[in-house]
């Protein structure tokens, strides 16, 4: 398998293991966002994809958040429903997804495909570097692509509920 | 005009180092000395010299930023304004050449200062748009704090 490849299968198999964290923060966002707001999360989407380095997508959460109060609501409602209990969970939109990809996704996630048993990429030479910058960045779209998907779900279903109760 | 590799390494530059140090900087300002966040027109005007104007010009607005008689009211803009005269003064007298290492061999004295200046432009558009960024939630959480206790 050629070397691409090898980055695509891992980076992969790691969405795998982030796929929860993902779906959470998407639940997060159809809650504060709702359908109306839909854009919020195509901007972001379209900002991942474009972005050539990991701190543009941060710097326009940032934005998001500073501008707009929906992005620093926090998930409403009973604590105790929720399934996880991060430090971050209790923030508002903006930061809980900002604190997730600036730490856990680099401190866990890339550290693992970097490491000896995987992909063995170190961080000192200028390719290493550039090659972990690529992956870090592959990391952060899978993650946003996850949480997009879970946010279409979560307002689709809002909404055929709020359809059924009316009918 | 900046070599592909050399944009490469000011990218990495700008996610390892700049983007921490940007954040730091704005935080401490207003976190531990008590600073307000930059206000809306000034961070409209510095971006606004950052995306288009060269190096020089950005040195001189940021100088002339920092001379201005502020009224007492307005006096953490020349705080801010001092700071990041001296982050950049620092990065482009020192840390350019002997910390990041981005500097061409065997250049003459005019063509190493070019390409320091070319080299700053870019950096410091990089550290701009990060501090912006970090002022703008700092600025949103002040205004909830002040909702919250009215």
């Amino acid at each position: 398998m050629n070397r691409e490849m090898q980055i695509i299968l891992e980076v992969n198999v790691q969405a795998e293991n982030f796929y929860d964290k993902a779906a959470q923060l998407g639940d997060h966002a159809a809650k504060v966002l709702g359908s109306r707001r839909r854009s919020q999360m195509t901007g972001l989407e379209n900002i991942a994809d474009s972005a050539l380095k990991k701190t543009d997508i941060f710097d326009y959460i940032k934005r998001q958040t500073g501008r707009f109060p929906f992005w620093r609501q926090s998930y409403p409602g009973d604590k105790s429903q929720r399934s996880s209990n991060n430090a971050a969970d209790d923030k508002g939109f903006g930061e809980r997804l900002l604190y997730y990809l600036e730490k856990d996704l680099d401190e866990i996630y890339l550290k693992e495909i970097c490491s000896k048993d995987r992909l063995n990429i170190g961080n000192t030479k200028e390719e290493e570097r550039y090659e972990r910058r690529r992956i870090s960045l592959l990391l952060i779209r899978q993650f946003i692509h996850q949480m997009v998907a879970a946010y279409e779900f979560q307002v689709s279903m809002s909404n055929s509920n709020n359809g059924k109760k009316g009918a | 005009m900046l070599s592909p590799a050399l944009n490469q390494r000011l990218l990495d530059l700008s996610d390892n180092e700049l983007y921490n140090e940007a954040v730091a900087l704005i935080r401490r300002l207003v976190d531990k000395e008590g600073c307000s966040p930059l206000p809306t027109s000034q961070v409209i005007g510095l971006l606004n010299i950052a995306n288009a104007a060269s190096y020089s010009e950005l040195e001189r607005f940021i100088q002339h930023q920092r001379e201005r008689d502020w009224p007492a009211s307005k006096r953490d803009i020349k705080t801010f304004y001092t700071e990041l005269e001296q982050s950049f003064r620092e990065m482009r007298n020192r840390r350019i050449r002997s910390e990041f290492h981005l500097l061409s061999d065997g250049l003459s004295p005019v063509d190493a200062n070019r390409e320091v200046d070319e080299i700053m432009a870019m950096l410091a558009h990089e550290f701009i748009q990060h501090l912006v960024a970090e002022n703008g939630v700092l600025a949103a959480q002040k205004a909830d704090e002040r909702f919250k206790r009215k």
